[in-house]
Protein backbone atom coordinates (compact mmCIF):
# COMPACT_ATOMS: atom_id res chain seq x y z
CA UNK A 1 0.00 0.00 0.00
CA UNK A 2 1.34 3.18 -0.93
CA UNK A 3 2.03 6.04 1.74
CA UNK A 4 -0.68 9.09 1.38
CA UNK A 5 0.57 11.62 -0.60
CA UNK A 6 -2.30 14.37 0.12
CA UNK A 7 -4.47 13.69 3.52
CA UNK A 8 -7.34 16.03 3.96
CA UNK A 9 -8.25 16.07 7.97
CA UNK A 10 -11.62 17.42 8.78
CA UNK A 11 -11.08 20.77 7.18
CA UNK A 12 -14.04 23.52 6.86
CA UNK A 13 -14.08 26.41 4.81
CA UNK A 14 -16.08 29.66 5.97
CA UNK A 15 -16.55 32.53 3.61
CA UNK A 16 -18.68 35.16 4.91
CA UNK A 17 -20.51 33.46 7.20
CA UNK A 18 -21.42 30.92 4.60
CA UNK A 19 -19.91 27.22 5.03
CA UNK A 20 -18.30 26.05 1.47
CA UNK A 21 -16.74 23.09 3.08
CA UNK A 22 -17.91 21.36 5.87
CA UNK A 23 -15.54 18.62 8.08
CA UNK A 24 -14.06 16.96 5.04
CA UNK A 25 -11.65 14.49 5.26
CA UNK A 26 -10.03 11.47 2.76
CA UNK A 27 -6.59 10.40 1.62
CA UNK A 28 -4.89 10.73 -1.94
CA UNK A 29 -2.28 8.15 -2.61
CA UNK A 30 0.75 8.91 -4.49
CA UNK A 31 -0.15 7.95 -8.16
CA UNK A 32 -4.01 8.12 -7.68
CA UNK A 33 -6.77 9.83 -10.22
CA UNK A 34 -9.11 11.43 -7.83
CA UNK A 35 -12.26 13.23 -9.34
CA UNK A 36 -13.69 15.86 -7.27
CA UNK A 37 -17.31 16.09 -8.27
CA UNK A 38 -20.73 17.74 -7.26
CA UNK A 39 -22.93 20.23 -8.05
CA UNK A 40 -22.09 24.20 -8.03
CA UNK A 41 -21.23 25.43 -4.86
CA UNK A 42 -20.90 21.89 -3.45
CA UNK A 43 -17.01 23.08 -2.57
CA UNK A 44 -15.05 21.26 -5.57
CA UNK A 45 -12.99 24.37 -6.46
CA UNK A 46 -13.11 25.55 -2.74
CA UNK A 47 -11.08 22.06 -2.03
CA UNK A 48 -8.79 22.41 -4.95
CA UNK A 49 -7.64 25.82 -3.95
CA UNK A 50 -6.66 24.58 -0.46
CA UNK A 51 -4.41 21.74 -1.29
CA UNK A 52 -3.33 24.47 -4.06
CA UNK A 53 -2.46 26.91 -1.82
CA UNK A 54 -4.37 29.74 -2.94
CA UNK A 55 -6.65 29.21 -0.18
CA UNK A 56 -6.40 28.57 3.53
CA UNK A 57 -8.56 26.79 5.54
CA UNK A 58 -10.81 28.09 8.04
CA UNK A 59 -10.35 24.81 10.48
CA UNK A 60 -8.58 20.95 10.20
CA UNK A 61 -5.60 20.19 7.87
CA UNK A 62 -4.44 19.71 4.21
CA UNK A 63 -1.59 17.83 4.33
CA UNK A 64 0.08 17.31 0.79
CA UNK A 65 3.60 15.76 0.81
CA UNK A 66 3.58 16.34 4.45
CA UNK A 67 3.50 19.77 4.06
CA UNK A 68 0.22 21.13 6.16
CA UNK A 69 -0.26 23.90 3.59
CA UNK A 70 -2.47 25.91 5.53
CA UNK A 71 -0.22 26.95 8.59
CA UNK A 72 2.49 28.14 5.17
CA UNK A 73 3.55 31.77 4.98
CA UNK A 74 2.90 33.67 1.65
CA UNK A 75 6.71 33.37 1.26
CA UNK A 76 6.58 29.47 1.56
CA UNK A 77 3.41 29.80 0.30
CA UNK A 78 5.12 31.10 -3.21
CA UNK A 79 7.37 28.31 -3.46
CA UNK A 80 4.94 25.78 -2.88
CA UNK A 81 2.78 26.90 -5.95
CA UNK A 82 5.74 26.43 -7.64
CA UNK A 83 7.07 23.25 -6.97
CA UNK A 84 5.25 20.78 -5.10
CA UNK A 85 1.51 21.93 -7.62
CA UNK A 86 0.70 22.44 -11.18
CA UNK A 87 -2.60 24.02 -11.84
CA UNK A 88 -4.97 23.25 -14.89
CA UNK A 89 -7.92 25.79 -15.18
CA UNK A 90 -11.40 25.60 -16.95
CA UNK A 91 -10.29 28.93 -18.54
CA UNK A 92 -6.70 28.00 -19.21
CA UNK A 93 -5.58 31.16 -17.65
CA UNK A 94 -2.65 31.88 -20.30
CA UNK A 95 -0.92 34.95 -20.38
CA UNK A 96 -2.52 36.34 -23.25
CA UNK A 97 1.17 38.65 -24.09
CA UNK A 98 3.48 35.13 -23.97
CA UNK A 99 3.74 32.59 -26.39
CA UNK A 100 2.80 29.30 -25.69
CA UNK A 101 6.46 28.65 -25.29
CA UNK A 102 6.74 31.50 -22.88
CA UNK A 103 4.35 30.86 -20.79
CA UNK A 104 5.71 27.43 -19.86
CA UNK A 105 8.89 28.70 -19.55
CA UNK A 106 6.72 31.61 -16.85
CA UNK A 107 6.48 28.82 -14.61
CA UNK A 108 10.31 27.51 -14.84
CA UNK A 109 11.40 31.42 -14.36
CA UNK A 110 8.69 31.36 -10.96
CA UNK A 111 10.48 28.03 -9.79
CA UNK A 112 13.70 28.47 -10.63
CA UNK A 113 15.91 28.80 -14.27
CA UNK A 114 13.28 29.03 -17.55
CA UNK A 115 15.15 26.43 -20.13
CA UNK A 116 13.82 27.38 -23.82
CA UNK A 117 14.97 23.42 -24.70
CA UNK A 118 12.81 21.84 -22.16
CA UNK A 119 9.84 24.08 -22.06
CA UNK A 120 9.77 23.49 -26.10
CA UNK A 121 9.80 19.76 -25.73
CA UNK A 122 6.97 19.60 -23.19
CA UNK A 123 4.76 21.77 -25.55
CA UNK A 124 6.16 18.89 -28.25
CA UNK A 125 4.74 16.07 -26.29
CA UNK A 126 1.66 17.64 -25.91
CA UNK A 127 1.43 17.65 -29.99
CA UNK A 128 2.33 21.50 -29.87
CA UNK A 129 5.60 21.63 -31.35
CA UNK A 130 4.72 23.81 -34.02
CA UNK A 131 2.76 26.31 -32.24
CA UNK A 132 5.74 27.50 -30.02
CA UNK A 133 4.99 31.28 -30.91
CA UNK A 134 1.77 31.00 -30.81
CA UNK A 135 0.13 33.62 -28.58
CA UNK A 136 -3.01 32.51 -26.84
CA UNK A 137 -4.91 34.33 -29.07
CA UNK A 138 -3.62 32.39 -31.65
CA UNK A 139 -4.09 29.15 -30.31
CA UNK A 140 -7.79 27.34 -30.67
CA UNK A 141 -9.10 26.07 -26.92
CA UNK A 142 -7.87 23.26 -27.12
CA UNK A 143 -4.46 23.48 -27.95
CA UNK A 144 -4.67 26.69 -24.91
CA UNK A 145 -5.73 23.78 -22.61
CA UNK A 146 -2.84 21.69 -23.81
CA UNK A 147 -0.49 24.86 -23.39
CA UNK A 148 -1.61 24.83 -19.68
CA UNK A 149 -1.18 21.01 -19.13
CA UNK A 150 2.53 21.58 -20.52
CA UNK A 151 3.00 24.45 -18.14
CA UNK A 152 1.48 22.27 -15.30
CA UNK A 153 4.15 20.06 -15.49
CA UNK A 154 7.07 21.39 -16.60
CA UNK A 155 8.12 21.92 -12.94
CA UNK A 156 7.13 18.04 -12.12
CA UNK A 157 5.02 18.46 -9.60
CA UNK A 158 3.88 15.83 -7.44
CA UNK A 159 0.02 16.95 -7.27
CA UNK A 160 -1.53 18.17 -10.39
CA UNK A 161 -4.75 19.96 -9.97
CA UNK A 162 -7.23 20.13 -12.32
CA UNK A 163 -10.50 22.65 -12.07
CA UNK A 164 -12.45 21.15 -15.29
CA UNK A 165 -9.98 21.29 -17.70
CA UNK A 166 -12.29 20.06 -20.26
CA UNK A 167 -15.20 22.49 -19.22
CA UNK A 168 -14.55 25.11 -21.96
CA UNK A 169 -13.81 22.65 -24.86
CA UNK A 170 -15.86 20.88 -27.59
CA UNK A 171 -15.65 16.93 -28.08
CA UNK A 172 -12.74 16.69 -30.12
CA UNK A 173 -10.46 18.56 -27.92
CA UNK A 174 -11.71 17.51 -24.37
CA UNK A 175 -10.63 14.24 -25.88
CA UNK A 176 -7.34 15.46 -26.72
CA UNK A 177 -6.96 16.68 -23.15
CA UNK A 178 -8.51 13.93 -21.70
CA UNK A 179 -5.98 11.77 -23.33
CA UNK A 180 -3.00 13.55 -22.21
CA UNK A 181 -4.89 13.17 -18.25
CA UNK A 182 -5.07 9.50 -18.99
CA UNK A 183 -0.59 9.58 -20.44
CA UNK A 184 0.17 11.26 -17.16
CA UNK A 185 -1.94 8.72 -14.97
CA UNK A 186 -0.21 5.59 -16.71
CA UNK A 187 2.96 7.69 -16.33
CA UNK A 188 2.73 8.21 -12.00
CA UNK A 189 1.29 11.48 -11.55
CA UNK A 190 -1.15 12.15 -8.78
CA UNK A 191 -4.17 13.92 -10.50
CA UNK A 192 -7.12 15.74 -8.68
CA UNK A 193 -9.53 16.78 -10.69
CA UNK A 194 -13.01 18.55 -10.88
CA UNK A 195 -15.47 17.70 -13.19
CA UNK A 196 -19.23 17.39 -13.67
CA UNK A 197 -18.96 14.84 -15.88
CA UNK A 198 -19.66 11.33 -14.89
CA UNK A 199 -18.19 9.77 -17.74
CA UNK A 200 -14.95 11.45 -17.09
CA UNK A 201 -15.81 10.83 -13.37
CA UNK A 202 -15.46 7.55 -14.31
CA UNK A 203 -12.40 7.24 -15.61
CA UNK A 204 -10.68 7.98 -12.27
CA UNK A 205 -9.12 5.60 -9.89
CA UNK A 206 -11.84 7.17 -7.49
CA UNK A 207 -14.63 9.65 -7.25
CA UNK A 208 -15.15 11.81 -4.32
CA UNK A 209 -18.60 13.47 -4.34
CA UNK A 210 -19.68 16.73 -2.56
CA UNK A 211 -22.43 18.61 -1.82
CA UNK A 212 -23.44 21.62 -0.09
CA UNK A 213 -19.47 21.82 1.41
CA UNK A 214 -20.34 18.10 2.85
CA UNK A 215 -18.55 14.86 1.42
CA UNK A 216 -20.84 12.79 0.63
CA UNK A 217 -19.11 9.77 -0.95
CA UNK A 218 -16.29 8.32 -1.92
CA UNK A 219 -16.66 6.27 -4.82
CA UNK A 220 -13.90 3.43 -6.15
CA UNK A 221 -13.86 2.97 -10.28
CA UNK A 222 -13.40 -0.45 -11.50
CA UNK A 223 -11.54 0.29 -14.55
CA UNK B 1 13.31 35.71 -18.65
CA UNK B 2 12.98 38.49 -17.18
CA UNK B 3 13.92 40.52 -20.41
CA UNK B 4 11.52 38.63 -22.58
CA UNK B 5 8.54 39.15 -20.41
CA UNK B 6 9.18 42.82 -19.64
CA UNK B 7 9.38 43.10 -23.76
CA UNK B 8 6.71 41.55 -24.11
CA UNK B 9 5.08 43.33 -21.60
CA UNK B 10 6.31 47.11 -22.88
CA UNK B 11 5.19 45.51 -26.19
CA UNK B 12 1.33 44.43 -25.28
CA UNK B 13 0.87 47.44 -23.60
CA UNK B 14 2.45 49.67 -25.91
CA UNK B 15 -0.44 52.04 -26.34
CA UNK B 16 -1.09 52.47 -22.97
CA UNK B 17 2.88 52.99 -22.17
CA UNK B 18 3.05 55.36 -25.17
CA UNK B 19 0.54 57.86 -23.19
CA UNK B 20 3.17 57.05 -20.15
CA UNK B 21 5.86 58.13 -21.95
CA UNK B 22 4.29 61.00 -23.26
CA UNK B 23 3.23 62.47 -19.88
CA UNK B 24 6.75 61.60 -18.61
CA UNK B 25 8.36 63.09 -22.02
CA UNK B 26 5.90 66.58 -21.35
CA UNK B 27 7.03 66.83 -17.99
CA UNK B 28 10.96 66.07 -19.04
CA UNK B 29 10.75 68.56 -21.48
CA UNK B 30 9.88 71.16 -18.97
CA UNK B 31 12.19 70.23 -16.25
CA UNK B 32 15.27 69.46 -18.57
CA UNK B 33 14.17 73.29 -19.93
CA UNK B 34 13.87 75.21 -16.73
CA UNK B 35 16.67 73.00 -14.96
CA UNK B 36 18.87 73.98 -17.67
CA UNK B 37 18.11 77.85 -17.73
CA UNK B 38 19.05 77.68 -13.81
CA UNK B 39 22.06 76.31 -14.75
CA UNK B 40 22.98 78.05 -17.48
CA UNK B 41 20.63 81.43 -17.89
CA UNK B 42 21.15 82.77 -14.67
CA UNK B 43 24.70 82.30 -15.11
CA UNK B 44 24.46 84.50 -17.58
CA UNK B 45 21.63 86.64 -16.20
CA UNK B 46 24.25 87.60 -13.76
CA UNK B 47 26.91 88.44 -16.53
CA UNK B 48 23.85 90.43 -18.14
CA UNK B 49 23.23 92.42 -14.78
CA UNK B 50 26.82 93.64 -15.22
CA UNK B 51 25.76 96.16 -17.76
CA UNK B 52 24.24 97.92 -15.16
CA UNK B 53 27.64 99.22 -13.81
CA UNK B 54 29.45 98.39 -11.24
CA UNK B 55 29.16 96.65 -7.61
CA UNK B 56 32.16 97.37 -6.12
CA UNK B 57 33.95 100.09 -5.12
CA UNK B 58 37.72 100.56 -4.00
CA UNK B 59 38.28 103.78 -2.15
CA UNK B 60 41.15 105.40 -0.42
CA UNK B 61 39.88 105.97 3.18
CA UNK B 62 38.65 109.74 4.11
CA UNK B 63 41.75 112.03 5.24
CA UNK B 64 40.65 115.18 6.69
CA UNK B 65 38.80 117.13 4.25
CA UNK B 66 40.75 116.95 1.08
CA UNK B 67 39.40 114.55 -1.18
CA UNK B 68 40.84 111.63 -0.45
CA UNK B 69 42.85 109.86 -3.43
CA UNK B 70 44.80 106.69 -3.94
CA UNK B 71 48.02 105.21 -6.02
CA UNK B 72 46.70 104.31 -9.39
CA UNK B 73 48.94 101.03 -8.89
CA UNK B 74 46.14 99.29 -7.31
CA UNK B 75 44.89 99.28 -10.61
CA UNK B 76 47.40 97.27 -11.36
CA UNK B 77 46.97 94.80 -8.41
CA UNK B 78 44.09 94.19 -9.03
CA UNK B 79 44.32 93.03 -12.42
CA UNK B 80 47.04 91.18 -11.34
CA UNK B 81 44.82 89.22 -9.07
CA UNK B 82 43.32 87.75 -12.27
CA UNK B 83 39.90 87.44 -10.90
CA UNK B 84 37.94 85.02 -12.25
CA UNK B 85 34.50 86.77 -10.97
CA UNK B 86 35.86 90.37 -12.36
CA UNK B 87 34.36 91.76 -15.61
CA UNK B 88 35.66 95.37 -15.68
CA UNK B 89 37.37 97.91 -13.79
CA UNK B 90 37.64 101.64 -14.55
CA UNK B 91 39.49 104.10 -12.27
CA UNK B 92 37.74 107.40 -11.30
CA UNK B 93 39.56 110.57 -10.53
CA UNK B 94 37.06 113.51 -10.22
CA UNK B 95 37.90 116.86 -9.81
CA UNK B 96 35.96 120.36 -8.78
CA UNK B 97 36.10 122.03 -11.65
CA UNK B 98 34.29 124.85 -13.91
CA UNK B 99 32.94 123.71 -17.44
CA UNK B 100 32.17 126.54 -20.35
CA UNK B 101 30.43 126.17 -23.14
CA UNK B 102 30.04 129.70 -25.36
CA UNK B 103 28.51 131.79 -22.98
CA UNK B 104 27.05 129.25 -20.59
CA UNK B 105 29.60 128.42 -17.64
CA UNK B 106 29.03 126.46 -14.20
CA UNK B 107 30.57 124.64 -11.80
CA UNK B 108 30.83 120.90 -13.14
CA UNK B 109 32.34 117.75 -11.44
CA UNK B 110 34.72 116.65 -13.83
CA UNK B 111 35.35 112.47 -14.04
CA UNK B 112 38.89 111.20 -15.68
CA UNK B 113 38.32 107.91 -16.18
CA UNK B 114 39.05 104.92 -18.70
CA UNK B 115 36.55 105.93 -21.56
CA UNK B 116 36.79 102.72 -23.04
CA UNK B 117 35.75 101.19 -19.59
CA UNK B 118 33.27 103.16 -18.91
CA UNK B 119 31.45 102.65 -22.24
CA UNK B 120 31.72 98.82 -21.86
CA UNK B 121 30.68 98.63 -17.75
CA UNK B 122 27.75 100.89 -18.56
CA UNK B 123 26.46 99.87 -21.48
CA UNK B 124 22.51 100.57 -20.77
CA UNK B 125 23.05 104.24 -20.76
CA UNK B 126 21.47 106.10 -23.14
CA UNK B 127 23.54 107.88 -25.36
CA UNK B 128 22.62 110.90 -27.70
CA UNK B 129 25.89 110.59 -30.14
CA UNK B 130 28.91 108.34 -29.70
CA UNK B 131 30.86 106.76 -26.82
CA UNK B 132 34.15 107.60 -26.57
CA UNK B 133 36.14 104.01 -26.62
CA UNK B 134 39.55 105.22 -26.85
CA UNK B 135 41.29 105.06 -23.33
CA UNK B 136 43.45 107.88 -23.69
CA UNK B 137 41.87 110.27 -25.72
CA UNK B 138 42.23 113.87 -25.31
CA UNK B 139 40.78 115.56 -27.48
CA UNK B 140 36.99 114.57 -26.83
CA UNK B 141 34.52 114.02 -23.89
CA UNK B 142 31.19 112.53 -22.61
CA UNK B 143 28.93 114.73 -21.03
CA UNK B 144 25.63 113.83 -18.81
CA UNK B 145 22.64 114.84 -19.60
CA UNK B 146 21.64 117.65 -17.13
CA UNK B 147 25.72 119.08 -18.03
CA UNK B 148 24.77 119.49 -20.80
CA UNK B 149 21.65 121.06 -20.64
CA UNK B 150 22.72 123.74 -18.19
CA UNK B 151 25.65 124.39 -20.28
CA UNK B 152 23.26 124.08 -23.20
CA UNK B 153 25.58 121.49 -25.15
CA UNK B 154 25.14 119.06 -28.29
CA UNK B 155 27.08 116.09 -29.55
CA UNK B 156 29.48 117.80 -31.94
CA UNK B 157 29.57 121.67 -29.36
CA UNK B 158 33.29 122.43 -27.82
CA UNK B 159 33.38 122.58 -23.88
CA UNK B 160 36.25 124.74 -22.08
CA UNK B 161 36.94 122.96 -18.87
CA UNK B 162 39.45 124.67 -16.29
CA UNK B 163 41.07 123.37 -13.01
CA UNK B 164 43.59 125.34 -10.59
CA UNK B 165 44.43 127.50 -13.37
CA UNK B 166 44.86 125.22 -16.29
CA UNK B 167 42.34 124.71 -18.76
CA UNK B 168 40.90 121.78 -21.37
CA UNK B 169 39.49 122.66 -24.67
CA UNK B 170 36.89 119.33 -25.62
CA UNK B 171 34.28 117.83 -28.43
CA UNK B 172 31.08 116.92 -27.00
CA UNK B 173 31.00 112.84 -28.36
CA UNK B 174 28.07 112.35 -26.86
CA UNK B 175 25.57 112.88 -24.16
CA UNK B 176 24.65 110.35 -21.60
CA UNK B 177 21.37 109.63 -19.22
CA UNK B 178 22.20 107.16 -16.50
CA UNK B 179 19.25 108.58 -14.29
CA UNK B 180 21.71 109.36 -11.64
CA UNK B 181 24.70 111.72 -10.06
CA UNK B 182 26.66 110.80 -13.41
CA UNK B 183 23.93 113.07 -15.35
CA UNK B 184 25.50 115.99 -13.86
CA UNK B 185 29.04 114.95 -14.76
CA UNK B 186 31.70 115.66 -17.82
CA UNK B 187 33.48 112.78 -18.43
CA UNK B 188 37.19 112.89 -19.86
CA UNK B 189 40.26 110.63 -20.10
CA UNK B 190 42.26 109.98 -17.10
CA UNK B 191 45.60 110.66 -18.06
CA UNK B 192 43.98 114.58 -18.93
CA UNK B 193 42.66 114.84 -15.48
CA UNK B 194 45.62 114.05 -13.99
CA UNK B 195 47.11 116.87 -15.70
CA UNK B 196 44.51 118.79 -15.05
CA UNK B 197 44.18 118.25 -10.94
CA UNK B 198 47.97 117.52 -11.37
CA UNK B 199 47.58 114.48 -9.53
CA UNK B 200 49.92 112.35 -11.99
CA UNK B 201 49.25 108.54 -10.73
CA UNK B 202 46.09 109.43 -8.54
CA UNK B 203 43.07 108.33 -8.42
CA UNK B 204 39.94 108.95 -6.29
CA UNK B 205 38.38 105.66 -6.29
CA UNK B 206 38.41 102.53 -8.55
CA UNK B 207 34.75 100.95 -9.60
CA UNK B 208 34.97 97.17 -10.20
CA UNK B 209 32.22 95.10 -11.66
CA UNK B 210 32.03 91.24 -10.74
CA UNK B 211 30.05 88.34 -11.89
CA UNK B 212 28.41 86.08 -9.38
CA UNK B 213 25.92 85.85 -6.60
CA UNK B 214 25.97 87.67 -3.08
CA UNK B 215 28.71 85.19 -1.34
CA UNK B 216 30.56 85.23 -4.58
CA UNK B 217 30.66 88.97 -4.78
CA UNK B 218 31.72 89.21 -0.84
CA UNK B 219 34.30 86.52 -1.72
CA UNK B 220 35.85 89.15 -4.17
CA UNK B 221 36.01 91.91 -1.83
CA UNK B 222 37.54 89.54 1.16
CA UNK B 223 40.18 88.77 -2.09
CA UNK B 224 40.18 92.45 -2.61
CA UNK B 225 40.75 93.11 1.21
CA UNK B 226 43.66 91.04 1.36
CA UNK B 227 45.02 92.19 -1.67
CA UNK B 228 44.51 96.08 -1.09
CA UNK B 229 45.38 96.89 2.73
CA UNK B 230 44.56 100.46 3.59
CA UNK B 231 42.18 101.01 1.17
CA UNK B 232 38.34 100.60 1.63
CA UNK B 233 36.14 98.24 -0.64
CA UNK B 234 32.70 98.70 -0.62
CA UNK B 235 29.93 96.69 -2.26
CA UNK B 236 27.63 98.97 -3.74
CA UNK B 237 24.64 97.06 -1.85
CA UNK B 238 21.25 98.35 -3.48
CA UNK B 239 22.22 96.86 -7.00
CA UNK B 240 23.99 93.91 -5.72
CA UNK B 241 20.95 93.18 -3.32
CA UNK B 242 18.37 93.89 -6.00
CA UNK B 243 19.78 91.39 -8.13
CA UNK B 244 20.37 88.79 -5.57
CA UNK B 245 16.25 89.11 -4.98
CA UNK B 246 16.16 89.06 -8.72
CA UNK B 247 17.73 85.99 -9.48
CA UNK B 248 16.59 84.44 -6.07
CA UNK B 249 12.94 84.77 -7.60
CA UNK B 250 13.85 83.36 -10.35
CA UNK B 251 15.58 80.12 -9.29
CA UNK B 252 12.32 79.88 -6.59
CA UNK B 253 10.00 80.26 -9.90
CA UNK B 254 12.18 77.58 -12.17
CA UNK B 255 12.54 74.95 -8.82
CA UNK B 256 8.84 75.77 -8.25
CA UNK B 257 7.72 74.98 -11.31
CA UNK B 258 9.64 71.97 -11.53
CA UNK B 259 8.52 70.20 -8.42
CA UNK B 260 4.97 71.44 -10.20
CA UNK B 261 5.11 69.86 -13.34
CA UNK B 262 7.12 66.29 -11.36
CA UNK B 263 3.48 66.19 -9.40
CA UNK B 264 1.70 66.94 -12.64
CA UNK B 265 3.55 64.09 -14.80
CA UNK B 266 3.17 61.69 -11.84
CA UNK B 267 -0.32 62.37 -11.61
CA UNK B 268 -0.44 61.26 -15.66
CA UNK B 269 1.49 58.48 -15.14
CA UNK B 270 -1.10 57.34 -12.48
CA UNK B 271 -3.79 57.78 -14.53
CA UNK B 272 -1.99 55.42 -17.73
CA UNK B 273 -0.73 53.11 -15.07
CA UNK B 274 -4.28 52.55 -13.25
CA UNK B 275 -6.04 51.58 -16.35
CA UNK B 276 -3.29 48.88 -17.09
CA UNK B 277 -2.99 48.00 -13.10
CA UNK B 278 -6.65 46.41 -14.08
CA UNK B 279 -5.88 44.80 -16.89
CA UNK B 280 -3.29 43.32 -15.35
CA UNK B 281 -4.76 42.14 -11.99
CA UNK B 282 -5.85 38.33 -14.02
CA UNK B 283 -1.96 38.20 -14.83
CA UNK B 284 -0.45 39.01 -11.60
CA UNK B 285 -3.28 36.78 -9.73
CA UNK B 286 -2.35 33.74 -12.40
CA UNK B 287 1.21 34.40 -11.78
CA UNK B 288 1.18 34.20 -7.99
CA UNK B 289 -0.69 30.76 -8.77
CA UNK B 290 2.01 29.71 -10.58
CA UNK B 291 4.31 30.52 -7.73
CA UNK B 292 5.50 33.81 -8.82
CA UNK B 293 6.59 35.64 -5.45
CA UNK B 294 5.21 39.54 -5.37
CA UNK B 295 8.96 40.95 -5.52
CA UNK B 296 9.74 39.06 -8.57
CA UNK B 297 6.08 40.33 -9.96
CA UNK B 298 6.62 43.70 -8.61
CA UNK B 299 10.04 43.71 -10.04
CA UNK B 300 9.14 43.04 -13.78
CA UNK B 301 6.20 45.94 -13.30
CA UNK B 302 9.01 48.57 -11.41
CA UNK B 303 11.66 47.92 -14.42
CA UNK B 304 8.39 49.29 -17.12
CA UNK B 305 7.93 51.89 -14.99
CA UNK B 306 11.86 52.81 -15.41
CA UNK B 307 11.64 52.27 -18.88
CA UNK B 308 9.04 54.31 -19.22
CA UNK B 309 10.46 57.05 -17.08
CA UNK B 310 14.07 56.35 -19.03
CA UNK B 311 12.42 56.77 -22.70
CA UNK B 312 10.48 59.85 -21.95
CA UNK B 313 13.19 61.28 -19.78
CA UNK B 314 15.43 61.20 -23.06
CA UNK B 315 12.55 62.38 -25.11
CA UNK B 316 11.76 65.28 -23.10
CA UNK B 317 15.67 65.94 -22.71
CA UNK B 318 16.15 66.64 -26.53
CA UNK B 319 12.72 68.34 -26.84
CA UNK B 320 13.71 70.20 -23.39
CA UNK B 321 17.12 71.87 -24.71
CA UNK B 322 15.38 73.30 -27.53
CA UNK B 323 12.74 74.72 -25.20
CA UNK B 324 15.44 76.06 -22.80
CA UNK B 325 17.32 77.71 -26.07
CA UNK B 326 13.97 79.28 -26.85
CA UNK B 327 12.82 80.50 -23.18
CA UNK B 328 16.32 82.33 -22.86
CA UNK B 329 16.02 83.86 -26.27
CA UNK B 330 12.39 84.94 -25.73
CA UNK B 331 12.14 85.41 -21.90
CA UNK B 332 15.70 86.58 -20.47
CA UNK B 333 17.02 87.50 -24.00
CA UNK B 334 19.94 85.39 -23.14
CA UNK B 335 21.54 82.08 -25.65
CA UNK B 336 22.22 79.47 -23.05
CA UNK B 337 23.97 76.42 -23.62
CA UNK B 338 23.22 72.72 -23.51
CA UNK B 339 24.69 71.20 -20.40
CA UNK B 340 24.50 67.69 -19.94
CA UNK B 341 24.54 67.39 -16.02
CA UNK B 342 20.80 68.05 -16.88
CA UNK B 343 20.55 65.01 -18.23
CA UNK B 344 21.83 62.92 -15.33
CA UNK B 345 19.39 64.99 -13.47
CA UNK B 346 16.21 64.75 -15.47
CA UNK B 347 16.60 61.13 -16.06
CA UNK B 348 16.78 60.19 -12.29
CA UNK B 349 13.32 62.32 -11.80
CA UNK B 350 11.56 61.03 -14.49
CA UNK B 351 11.98 57.45 -13.06
CA UNK B 352 11.03 58.35 -9.77
CA UNK B 353 8.26 60.21 -10.93
CA UNK B 354 7.57 57.03 -13.12
CA UNK B 355 7.77 55.12 -10.05
CA UNK B 356 5.25 57.19 -8.09
CA UNK B 357 2.98 57.34 -10.80
CA UNK B 358 3.41 53.10 -11.06
CA UNK B 359 1.80 52.80 -7.51
CA UNK B 360 -1.72 51.32 -9.14
CA UNK B 361 1.13 48.62 -10.28
CA UNK B 362 2.54 48.52 -7.00
CA UNK B 363 -0.58 47.71 -5.49
CA UNK B 364 -1.57 44.39 -7.85
CA UNK B 365 1.32 42.78 -5.52
CA UNK B 366 -2.05 42.76 -2.98
CA UNK B 367 -4.26 40.85 -5.71
CA UNK B 368 -5.20 37.21 -3.74
CA UNK B 369 -5.16 34.51 -6.94
CA UNK B 370 -8.01 32.73 -5.53
CA UNK B 371 -10.32 35.56 -6.41
CA UNK B 372 -8.75 35.96 -9.69
CA UNK B 373 -9.47 32.24 -10.16
CA UNK B 374 -13.00 32.83 -8.96
CA UNK B 375 -13.57 35.26 -11.61
CA UNK B 376 -13.63 38.48 -8.97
Amino acid sequence: MMAALVQVEDISKTYAGVRALDSVSFDVRAGEWIAIMGPSGSGKTTLINILGGLDKPTSGRAMVDGVNVGTLGERELTRYRAEKVGFVFQHFYLVPYLSALENVMLAQYFHSVADEAEAAEALTRVGLGDRLDHLPSELSGGEQQRVALARALINHPKLILADEPTGNLDEANELIVLELLRELHRSGHTILLVTHSPEIGRMADRRIELAHGRLMHIVANVN
Amino acid sequence: MFWRILWRLLYASRARLALAVLAVASGAAVCTALLNLDLDATDKLTREFRVLGANIVVSAPQNGDAAPTMDAVNIERIQQLHLQEVAGVAPYLYLSAEAQAGENDAPVIVAGTWLDEVARMNSWWKVDGNWVRDRDNRNDCMIGEAAAAKLGLVPGKIVKIRYGGREASLTVSGIATAGSSEDSQIFIGLPLAQELGVQKSQVSLIQISANGSAPEIEDVIHRLSIALPGLEIQPLHQLAQAEGRLLERIRGLLFGTVLLILVLTSLGVLAAMAGLALERRRDVGLMKALGGSVRRIMRLFLAEATAIGFAGGIFGFIVGMALSGWIGERVFSVSTTPRLIVLPATLALMVLVSLAGALPLRLLGRVRPSDILRGE
